[in-house]
């Protein structure tokens, strides 16, 4: 089941979905520039597909490439905040 | 205790509620198919007749396909019946007309038992697919919806999978 842009956003349908207009949009799709951005609560639109984005975690920039299945989903969700839980016990007791 | 699409309904319940025992049925749908199917709202399983339960078994197998009910609305109390010398083709054409379904059928898009099922891991395998955090948290066996994990994720840990059902 493909989830519509309506249906994903906890937003009100008649506000339209969230997005930033980038400005390098174009020369991303074309030269294959990946684009910085912090970001993370931008929706992804069709015209995203294809774009590799730099995504912000709080520390890092996690490279996401767009696909169209991703198109109703938020740059943060592919950009993981928080690092592996590993359960390691410390010598110093 | 009779068997419907493989689900088995306990006579002594009442038919509104033995219709939950179906994976993807609540209580609202449960409701809108007794009226659907216009089985009373007291009464239970074992009053049921045997033509009602293969029209409840027929609608549940396929609720996309069902015909749909067709209205047959009261007449007002100022109602005056049209002339006898009315053509029937008129009267007829009327009563099509009157008894038309109208509006939105929430019951067409129903999906029970293994339809639901397949829904819900689609839906996780998609998530998974694209690699977002609902997907990774499913895969990890953890509570995805923001619930605490340094205490109480009994029921993700036990349940949430990537291929869940099986």
């Amino acid at each position: 089941m493909q989830p519509s842009l309506i249906l994903r956003s906890g937003r009100s349908a008649w506000k339209g979905p969230y997005f930033v207009a980038f400005p390098n949009l174009k020369q991303a799709l074309e030269d294959h520039v990946p684009i910085r951005t912090q970001e993370r609560s931008c929706t992804i639109l069709p015209n995203f597909v294809g774009i590799r984005f730099m995504v912000h975690n709080g520390k890092d920039y996690i490279p996401v490439t767009v696909t169209q299945d991703m198109v109703g989903h938020k740059l943060g969700e592919f950009a993981h905040t928080k690092k592996r839980f590993v359960y390691r016990m410390t010598k110093n007791r | 205790m009779v068997h419907v699409l493989g689900v088995a309904l306990p006579d002594m319940q009442l038919a509104r509620l033995a219709l939950t025992n179906f994976y993807g049925i609540g209580h609202k749908t449960a409701q809108r198919l007794c009226a659907r199917l216009q089985i009373h709202d007291r009464s239970k399983i074992r009053d049921l007749t045997a033509q009602q339960i293969t029209e409840l078994a027929s609608f549940l197998a396929s609720p996309s396909t069902a015909p749909p009910l067709r209205r047959m609305p009261l007449a007002s109390p100022t109602f005056q019946p049209p002339p006898a010398s009315t053509p029937i083709e008129v009267l007829r054409k009327r009563v099509t007309e009157l008894s038309k379904p109208t509006g939105a059928e929430p019951l067409r898009n129903l999906k029970i038992e293994a339809e639901g099922r397949r829904v819900v891991r689609e839906n996780i395998a998609h998530q998974r697919m694209i690699g977002s955090y609902v997907g990774k948290r499913h895969a990890m066996g953890l509570p995805v919806r923001g619930q605490n994990t340094q205490s109480n994720a009994k029921t993700a840990k036990k349940l949430n999978r990537v291929n869940r059902f099986g």
